[in-house]
């Protein structure tokens, strides 16, 4: 196969110099891209999407947001034209879905590559799908790449990129085509927040040049950066609007609470009638009500009865993500996870006992050496981030120390022992949930389970009990005879995660559990783990939701293979240097650009429609500077101020910092 | 014809980029190839025969000298204590041979002599071919004693020639089954287990999604096994012609010609069976099943067609090797040329027409199907 893509400096100098679009399109907002009228889908006695209207301007990029399994997918598989409608119709551009299928680029929630070809290969193959030229493929698909930095990878096998990477390549490979209508099914589910930060700049230029976006995802902060939202539930589209329509329909202000004891405080607050709602945040909870001076009257005088120090207490307008949990509350009735039927003692233990720890772990893949002498301990009770980029070797980490794969060098200790991991005294000790999840797509809900609950050793008598329970756990009580393979990603999560501990372990490996999972469900994940480990279990977790990592007792960040900074949350966010500023502006992707331009891009992220900057001189002069500067480009600045920098904003500014030293991911 | 050229250049890459595959692809049915024509032998040689001399004479010895040159028999004496019944019983010998007393001077008088032979009928086949082995070294004995044949044997006696394959080697009724077999399971596999990838992987969907047709995006596949199935076909037959010594006889253009209809007609196979069933580990049995055993047992390449029921004969019918047995045998044994392999020819058109149709109804729509 030659090389279809062959990066020449001249080539490369020519295409930077012609970002643009082939043709510079007129943009006209108020011309209607996609048209859904009474839409409905069943498959069998499932009634999958129960009519829905939807009109979607062109240029505007559309969030589809809503809970595992309320549809969503039926309806970009409809609009992708690759599955019929029962009743009503979808028309893009005035015609049928399945007409317009050339102006339209898809991306699945599996990608859709071909592991076994290479990204040229992938994107060449692609492209002559529909109809383009050699020369055309080379010349669009050498910019794409270009701009999503993967242009030193053309050779490389898809199956062989990581996370990121891939869902980069899948976008590559739908936008050759250079559609009109961009179809995106979670295409950042497993990705980290590096790449995820950088995908959604890349779709607002894209929109900005005239491409209608529809986006489903189950992240809320990235729903903030769309123009309008449509909340679906069941089958049904409850609320259209633009994030800041959705924010204040409901009402509510929005309290933010920190206090001593976050977990207590929020079960004692969620009992206070006159509180909508009490969400935790990482380090801080969010409390909802209609009135904000007396909210935060009762909410002071609740934690000060129960002897909480409470440490600040903000006012704040609600996020996304407050009024989608609150509306799913109101639909839903709350997720409440069912009391998990323990059946064993947990041993008495020595004070700081080690459940995992890990002396100077290396491991070598042939040349490549994926995890550099990491030193870690988690004790009984405990619960420990790891968190990294895609292909900083969180995975071959949690393998070594879970005795799944033999470790180059290195001393490690697991659940009280120092070798023979893999016997089954070892193992019934421990829980290990994979970040691909470990079900069979071909047995039922019920199989799987009872499957699980045999291999890992559940004493029978106790199997249709915690069987029971893993199936309220995961939403599905009564649906336990249900094929695996028909579930949408996050219930296949929630019955992997039941299935992990059902044994009781006392040591659990969580490797991204709560991948493609939607905030309700996200929230008894935690719940759980919370429980499980105030019962002494250790737990090890991955996690790309850096909001949730904010739980864990300590964390650790990987970059690389290296273990760069550990500690408590509190300790990581305080070795961060610099003073983060949030903007509130006019147009918060210019200002984005504008400023990315300026100063280091790794200083500026946009979170929803807010903007952060992290600055290292004083903070007044640093606003007025900033406002200056945005206000000579006609951004008018609403509102600045100086926050807490949060676990992502350090996230962001260690892995920047390190691909600055020279410490580099996998891939690069 | 771009996005067929495209879709045929993708599977390409994809075969040839996992070396393992093409390995087994191009090693295994040389295996097979080997070990079926081996395996697989008519002619009975070297088979345990107990010989019950009562004659003690010049006459029964040259008798018994007789049977030993043949290099189908092999004299065996039996452990003491066993019986020649129980010897045959036991399958220490396969017939038993009592040649009575008086045998000389029966002979000599120019009476009838009988000796018994008494022969395992378990496996017929076998049993058939010693009869006649039997028959043939009386014969050649009485003549060259100077004895009127029909010593042993009834007055009318059918002179037989053997056409075509004059000295009943195996091999070349054999050699050429085999080579149609082959090809029947492995080209197919492959090419199921490509479509059935496609679903499994969910790629398919971005199949669908771009504008190539049902029609270009099967050829494009059909085309692309059809490639991996003619590399094959030439290691297959030439290995073939080396290993059995096959010979073309007459013109070989209706071999080739066939050939390439047959390659194209498993392929499609292969391709509608990956289109209907889409999950490849069920793909690997059902075709492993019907390409092998149906080539095996309901093609004649062992069991003449003539001698199956007619109900199951109409399976056969659809059995593409079946033909394609009969076009290499023609090739390689008869000769009969163009009139005599049209029929199969056209019959295995069809087929493959019939298989890639039966796919395109099943994809046409290039939606999910629920």
């Amino acid at each position: 196969m030659e090389a279809l893509l062959e990066i020449t400096p001249d080539v490369v100098a020519r295409e930077m110099l012609t970002m643009d679009w082939d043709e510079p399109q007129t943009i006209e907002r108020s011309a209607t891209a996609i048209k859904i009228r009474g839409l409905r889908k069943s498959y069998g006695a499932l009634e999958a999407v129960r009519g829905v209207d939807l009109e979607i301007q062109r240029g505007e990029i559309f969030g589809l947001i809503g809970p595992d399994g309320a549809g969503k997918t039926s309806v970009f598989q409809i609009l992708g034209g690759v599955m019929q409608p029962t009743t009503g119709e979808a028309k893009i551009f005035g015609q049928s879905a399945r007409e317009t299928r050339s102006s339209i680029g898809y991306l699945t929630q599996a990608f859709s590559l071909y592991q076994d070809l290479s990204v040229a290969e992938n994107m060449r193959y692609m492209g002559e799908l529909r109809g383009l030229s050699r020369a055309e493929i080379q010349r669009r698909g050498m910019r794409y790449l270009k701009l999503f930095d993967m242009d030193r990878f053309t050779d490389r096998l898809a199956g062989r990129l990581s996370g990121g990477m891939k869902q980069k390549l899948a976008l590559a490979c739908a936008l050759i085509t250079e559609p009109k209508v961009l179809l995106l099914d979670e295409p950042t589910t497993g990705v980290d927040p590096v790449s995820r930060r950088e995908f959604w700049d890349t779709l607002a230029q894209l929109s900005a040049d005239g491409m209608t976006i529809v986006v489903a995802t189950p992240y809320l902060d990235e729903a903030e950066r769309c123009h309008r939202v449509a909340l679906m539930h069941d089958g049904v589209i409850h609320q259209t609007g633009t994030p800041a329509q959705l924010r204040h329909h409901s009402g509510l202000k929005r309290l933010e609470v920190r206090a001593a004891d976050l977990s207590r405080a929020e079960t004692l607050l969620c009992k206070v009638e006159s509180l909508a709602d009490v969400q935790r945040f990482g380090d801080r909870l969010d409390v909802m009500a209609r009135n904000a001076e007396t909210a935060e009257a009762i909410t002071r005088a609740t934690l000060r009865s129960a002897g909480i120090a409470v440490n600040e207490i903000r006012a704040g307008a609600p996020t996304l993500e407050n009024t989608f949990v609150a509306i799913l509350r109101e639909l839903n009735g709350e997720v409440n996870t069912p009391a998990f039927p323990v059946r064993r003692k947990f041993r008495d233990r020595a004070p700081n006992a080690i459940a995992i720890g890990a002396h100077e772990l290396h491991k070598r893949f042939g040349k490549f050496h994926a995890v550099k002498g990491i030193n870690l301990e988690v004790k009984y009770g405990e619960i420990y981030g790891l968190l990294g980029a895609n292909g900083a070797g969180k995975t071959t980490t949690i393998k070594m120390l879970c005795g799944l794969i033999e470790a180059t060098s290195g001393e490690l200790t697991l659940a009280d022992e120092k070798g023979g991991f893999r016997s089954s005294f070892v193992r019934q000790r421990i829980g290990y949930m994979s970040q691909k999840f470990s079900l069979y797509d071909d047995l039922t809900i019920s199989e799987n389970l009872d499957f699980f609950a045999g291999v890992y050793g559940v004493p029978p008598a106790e199997r249709a009990e915690k069987m029971q329970w893993a199936l309220e756990f995961s939403g599905l009580a009564g649906r336990g005879n249900m094929l695996t393979g028909s579930l949408p990603g996050g219930w296949k999560q929630r019955v992997a995660f039941g299935a992990a501990i059902m044994h009781e372990p006392s040591v659990l490996f969580l490797d991204e559990p709560t991948s493609g999972v939607d905030p309700l469900a996200r929230r008894a994940f935690w719940q759980m783990i919370n429980r499980l480990a105030d019962r002494g279990v250790a737990v090890l977790v991955t996690t790309h939701y850096l909001e949730e990592a904010e739980q864990c007792n300590r964390l650790g960040l990987m970059v690389a293979g290296e273990l760069v900074a550990q500690g408590t949350p509190t300790e990581v966010k305080a070795a961060q240097r610099g003073q983060l500023i949030e903007l509130n502006t006019s147009a918060p992707q210019q200002a984005a650009n504008l400023l990315k331009a300026e100063m280091e891009s790794w200083r500026v992220s946009l979170f929803g429609d807010r903007l952060h900057v992290i600055v290292d001189e004083e903070v007044l002069s640093a606003i007025q500077n900033l406002q200056q500067r945005l206000r000579r480009a006609g951004i008018d600045v609403r509102d600045a101020y100086e926050e807490r920098i949060s676990l992502e904003d350090v996230f962001i500014a260690v892995v920047e910092q390190a691909r600055r030293e020279g410490k580099v991911a996998a891939e690069d | 014809m771009k996005r067929i050229i495209a879709q045929m250049r993708k599977e390409l890459t994809q075969i040839f980029r996992d070396r393992l595959t093409v390995a087994l692809a191009l090693v295994l049915p040389l295996i097979l190839l080997v070990m079926y024509g081996n395996a697989i032998s008519f002619s009975v040689t070297n088979v345990a025969i107990f010989i019950e001399d009562l004659d003690q004479s010049p006459r029964s010895r040259e008798y018994i000298a007789a049977i030993a040159a043949s290099r189908t028999f092999r004299i065996v004496s039996l452990p003491g204590g066993l019986g020649k019944d129980e010897a045959l019983a036991a399958e220490v010998v396969r017939a038993v041979i009592t040649i009575p007393p008086h045998f000389e001077s029966d002979l000599m008088r120019g009476r009838n002599a009988e000796v018994q032979w008494l022969i395992d009928a378990t496996d017929a086949n076998t049993a058939n071919n010693l009869r006649g082995s039997a028959t043939a070294i009386t014969q050649s004995f009485c003549r060259q004693n100077g004895l009127n044949p029909t010593a042993i044997r009834p007055a009318v006696s059918a002179e037989m020639r053997l056409w075509f394959n004059p000295g009943r080697e195996t091999y070349k009724y054999i050699g050429p089954g085999t080579i149609a077999v082959v090809l029947a399971l492995f080209p197919p596999l492959l090419a199921a287990l490509a479509m059935a990838r496609e679903h499994e992987h969910k790629t398919i969907l971005q199949v669908y999604v771009s504008n190539i047709s049902a029609r270009e995006f099967l050829l494009g596949k059909t085309l692309a096994f059809f490639v991996l199935a003619l590399a094959e076909f030439v290691l297959v037959v030439s290995s073939g012609m080396l290993l059995f010594g096959l010979r073309f006889v007459g013109d070989p253009s209706p071999f080739l010609i066939g050939a390439l209809i047959y390659l194209f007609c498993c392929v499609a196979f292969g391709v509608m069976a990956g289109t209907a069933i889409d999950n490849q580990a069920a793909t690997i049995q059902a075709v492993s099943m019907v390409c092998f055993l149906l080539s095996f047992l309901l093609s004649g390449f062992i069991f003449p067609l003539s001698n199956v029921p007619s109900i199951i004969r109409w399976v056969a019918y659809v059995v593409p090797a079946q033909y394609f047995i009969e076009i290499t045998r023609d090739a390689f044994v008869r000769g009969g040329g163009w009139s005599a392999v049209l029929p199969g020819i056209f019959a295995l058109t069809g087929l493959g027409i019939f298989f890639l149709f039966t796919a395109w109804r099943k994809m046409r729509r290039m939606q999910v199907n629920v």
